[in-house]
């Protein structure tokens, strides 16, 4: 199952990045590629809607940090939205979690950007 | 809850790593359906996390060129709970295996740490020129 990457520019200036699928060793590509025309393409400040990722692996979790380390890099930030509950469980588990502060909707991520 | 009483056992063999993934997770939500259980059923999804890493893994490093064996895998219950088997023909793994979880920036390297830190048991030998892995989870 491919990972697909939608991209939706906010009004408030947020690439707003919408992965549908299995974000793990096949689909971390397609989040790295979509980071990067992000960061390219606009204001380096990235909310990364999870609602649509059904599973996480730690090649998955890479490329967040990986955009992580992009967007910072750019004096911008990056913030987590939606993540289901497996996906909370490995952030936890690999503590990432206090590096990724999530929030439970993409609104609520918006909210303050 | 006990799982004594149901029979569950899926088998398949598989080289592609999109294929190896998809046949994975299938297998797991084969196991929810026939033991009733829910996606959020929390054991199972613990060790489906842990079996999507032992199986990118063994999908990414356990097939050196030129070899066309293919990845043997093994799902089922037993009386406590799940187990997983799995066969590559990949190099030996030992020197990976204990691997501690990596500080929070680096990128990669985390797979084995997390495979044991969910389990109950993660069992790994090298017989001949195969990997032999084991998971082993109490549900």
């Amino acid at each position: 199952m491919a990972l697909e990457v939608e991209t939706r520019p906010s009004e408030n200036g947020v690439t707003v990045l919408a992965p549908t699928g299995r974000l793990d060793v096949a689909g971390a590509p397609a989040l790295k590629y979509a980071i990067g025309e992000a960061v390219k393409n606009g204001p380096p400040k990235v909310v990364i809607d999870m609602e649509g990722v059904s599973f996480v692996d730690s090649t998955g979790l890479g490329s967040v940090i990986s955009a992580l380390k992009q967007i910072r890099g750019s004096q911008g930030e990056l913030r987590l939205a939606a993540p289901n509950q497996q996906v909370r469980v490995v952030l936890e588990l690999t503590t990432l979690d206090r590096v990724f502060p999530y929030y439970a909707t993409v609104e609520e991520a918006l909210t303050g950007f | 809850m006990g799982t004594g009483h149901r029979r569950f056992e899926f088998h398949a063999t598989f080289s592609g790593l999109d294929e190896g993934l998809d046949i994975l997770h299938d297998s797991v939500d084969r196991l929810r359906r026939a033991t009733g259980r829910g996606p959020d059923d929390r054991a199972l999804m613990l060790f489906e996390t842990a079996l999507g890493e032992i199986g990118s893994n063994v999908l990414t490093h356990g097939k050196p060129a030129g070899t066309e064996r293919p990845v043997e895998y093994t799902l089922r219950l037993d009386g406590h709970g799940v187990v997983a088997s799995l066969t590559d023909s990949g190099p030996r793994v030992h020197e990976h295996l204990s691997r501690e979880m990596p500080g929070h920036e680096h990128e990669d390297g985390r797979g084995l740490a997390m495979a044991r830190s969910l389990l109950d048991e993660l069992g790994y030998e090298r017989d001949g020129e195969v990997n032999r892995w084991k998971l082993v989870k109490r549900l």
